[in-house]
């Protein structure tokens, strides 16, 4: 797809999504818990455009996010400040104008960060942007004038500048950085910027002796990923009205926005999009269904089990294990029973007795109920799986939508997937998989 | 004249905190500065020592210091079982850089939230005689509950230095530090002598948590304060050697309590991120580096 194509997608996209959430959702939660996912989305798509193109880990998006936020509580106070102080008097700062000058301060900070460790490579690029965020947030710490470590409150203006309510304009505005975001992020990577990215993240030494200006590309990295997250922090006063230096600069922005990337695949802009979604929502139901602890505890397990067992994130792991993610090809009835069901049994009735048993010893710690999540997490290599084992039977794989039938589709698909054997010899849908049985028997029969 | 006495008694505390600093970064300069693994969750394994300490000594009234030297041999083990899955998940496969990272950065939050869901996020404490009361020496004011961790500390570190320098496995630590590949060439085993020095590096978790639940009340988050301190005493001192890790130690500890004493606490943080940040743009190789 050409890029203004893309864009002209994406910005009809979003503004589908607004005008259908406000026609359809009238729930204010709603808004709340999207605000939070899309705002989600920008912080790991900007992040991914340092980390996962140019291979620079920012374990400071705190840093760059509560900028953002801090610089707008300095524009809600402008009109104040100068009218007891000058006499001036100034009508005050709209939110879009913050969002800019957030973004513009974020982008000088992150501009000074890349000008601090051109030096640093891997790990000390990653512990110097852990001491900025720590830096910054003392500074603020010890800046009366934005709250100082009391934090201050933020009154929302009465009326939203479009209609609906402000929380309703607050979600719309995060819906367009999204989309910017994204947007962003898909031309650089087919830009001759993003080709310079990637070959600092391949081999700094080699790209720089092959004449790509490793310096100024970085510069420019760091500086669009640290404008972006202080683009989506810029509304968050006025989202959370009560602004304080810990829970602005809350470790878990900067560990959310390494998951994410992680968890989706670091190699394009999908991977982000996809695990902001994912996690965001899930932390979404978590925090309402569980507690805030716990869903923080998902975010730290699910980043060590993704990083250890697929480090190319989920976009990856269609090539990383074909038969469990992959829906083309087939796979025999012998191969669904033995590699897939039977492990699976084994697996769940092993994940919920070790649930059972934490929440026995640390009652805090819901372990049952995590359990449960692992199970969802199986649906998609079900899906996987059983689409081949159709396509082994010679159907497509939108039989699968028979399932959805109450009853009757699920004992047929069950039929179908795990009972009847496949074509014998080549489909439409690929070569005969491994039946167990020898292939000169199987011709001699 | 009160000046002149806060700035010694800055010093001197300075100089008991640089003590105890240098057992929290001890175990850094081993995983991070010898086996070149960033192990940014060693503060979560401190806090894990500060709480096994507390729990100890809530329910059997054990002196923590003690507890904590009871404790290495189960930190070393944990130590180990932890440089095994490293070693499966990254060493293995030859991409430790940034999904390494991640790794002991989910590690570290997931210790944090751990401890906050099973002891919640009040300061927790311990009781122990020397916990009160402090030496005067003149203006000179010891107080004991930063002394007994200093002096501990002081011996912990040096012992681990003649250990280094002076066993067997010591020195092919010390070896597989400078270059894995002629130790291997020499028939030891690089991956098992990592182990053991990734097991030492996390068994004096255990001895630096009972020492900062004795200096400070603790809660989970705090051991995000000390990623910046350890990273950065490690970077100063140079890496790889321990007493330049000590220098270093002793001077953040001084530099922080001037600061405290001089500017109010609320900056000392800043102080050791900082200095980081500095020796990091100006000087990676250290004070005393190579």
């Amino acid at each position: 797809m050409r890029n203004s194509v893309f864009w002209a997608v994406l910005l009809a996209v979003g503004l589908a999504f607004i005008v259908l959430s406000r026609v359809l959702i009238a729930n204010e939660y709603f808004y709340f818990a999207g605000y939070v996912v899309l705002e989600y989305i920008v912080l790991s798509t900007a992040w991914n455009i340092l980390g996962g193109y140019t291979g620079y880990t920012n374990f400071g998006t705190g840093a760059f996010f509560a900028t953002g936020a801090y610089s707008s509580v300095v524009l809600h106070k402008l009109p104040l400040l100068l009218h007891t102080h000058f006499g001036l008097t100034i009508p005050p700062v709209p939110l879009p104008l913050m969002i800019v000058v957030g973004g513009i301060v974020s982008g000088l900070v992150g501009l000074g960060t890349g000008y601090l460790t051109l030096r640093l490579r891997g790990v000390f690029f990653a512990i110097a942007t852990l001491a900025l965020s720590i830096v910054v947030q003392t500074l603020i710490v010890n800046w009366d004038f934005v709250g100082g470590s009391r934090g201050i409150y933020i009154i929302r203006p009465a009326l939203a500048p479009i209609t609906g309510g402000y929380i309703q304009y607050l979600f719309s505005l995060m819906t367009l950085l999204a989309v910017i975001a994204i947007g962003i992020a898909r031309s650089i990577e087919r830009s001759r910027l993003g080709l310079g990215f990637h070959a600092i993240r391949d081999d700094e030494l080699a790209a720089e002796a092959s004449g790509v200006p490793t310096l100024n590309l970085k510069l420019i990295s760091t500086t669009i990923s640290g404008a972006l997250m202080g683009m989506a922090g810029a509304p968050l006063p006025y989202y959370v009205t009560y602004l304080d230096p810990t829970s602005s600069f809350n470790l878990a922005y900067a560990v959310n926005s390494v998951a994410m990337p992680v968890i989706g695949g670091m190699t394009s802009w999908v991977g982000p999009l996809i695990g902001a979604i994912l996690l965001g929502t899930i932390q979404q139901l978590a925090t309402v269904m569980i507690s805030s602890a716990a869903n923080l505890l998902i975010v730290g397990l699910l980043l060590i089990a993704f990083v250890t067992l697929a480090p190319n994130g989920l976009i990856g792991l269609r090539r990383q294990n074909p038969f469990l993610f992959s829906f083309q090809g087939r796979v025999s009835r012998r191969q669904i029973w033995l590699q897939f069901l039977l492990p699976l049994i084994g697996i769940v009735i092993a994940v919920n007795i070790a649930g059972a048993l934490v929440q026995v010893f640390f009652p805090a710690i819901p372990g049952l109920v995590l359990a449960q999540l692992f199970a969802i997490a199986t649906i998609w290599p079900q899906l996987a799986v059983c689409a081949k084992r159709l396509h082994d039977r010679g159907r497509s794989a939108w039989f699968l939508l028979v399932g959805l039938i109450p009853a009757v589709g699920g004992v047929w698909l069950f039929v179908e997937c795990y009972c009847l054997s496949g074509n014998s010899g080549a489909n439409a849908y690929g070569p005969a998989p491994d039946t167990g049985v020898p292939a000169a028997l199987a011709q001699a029969a | 004249m009160i000046q002149l006495n806060l700035l010694i008694n800055a010093l001197v505390s300075g100089i008991l905190l640089g003590g105890f600093y240098a057992a929290v970064s001890v175990g850094i300069t081993i995983s991070f500065g010898m086996l070149d693994i960033a192990n940014i969750s060693q503060p979560a394994f401190i806090l894990l020592g500060c709480y096994a300490a507390y729990v100890t000594n809530l329910y059997f009234g054990l002196d923590p210091i003690l507890t904590g030297i009871v404790m290495m041999p189960l930190f070393f083990v944990l130590g180990m079982a932890v440089y095994r899955l490293y070693f499966f998940a990254f060493e293995r496969r030859g991409e430790q850089a940034i999904q390494g990272l991640a790794f002991f950065f989910g590690l570290l939050f997931v210790g944090e939230v751990s401890l906050v869901l099973a002891f919640g996020v009040d300061y927790r404490f311990v009781s122990a005689g020397y916990i009160g009361p402090s030496l005067h020496f003149g203006i000179i004011e010891l107080p004991l509950r930063m002394l007994l961790p200093c002096v501990f500390s002081l011996l912990m570190v040096g012992l681990l230095q003649l250990y280094l320098t002076r066993s067997f496995i010591g020195r092919a630590i010390l070896a597989v530090s400078q270059d894995g590949l002629a130790l291997q060439l020499m028939a030891a085993s690089p991956k098992k002598i990592k182990q053991i020095a990734f097991g030492i590096s996390i068994a004096t978790c255990s001895v630096a948590g009972s020492f900062l639940i004795i200096i400070q009340p603790v809660e989970p988050s705090i051991g995000r304060d000390y990623i910046g301190r350890i990273f950065a005493i490690c970077v100063l001192g140079g890496m790889t050697s321990i007493p330049g890790m000590l220098v270093a130690a002793m001077l953040l500890g001084i530099v922080e309590s001037i600061t405290s004493t001089f500017y109010g606490p609320s900056w000392s943080p800043a102080v050791a991120f900082g200095l980081l940040l500095v020796t990091l743009a100006v000087r990676p190789a250290g004070l005393l580096g190579r």
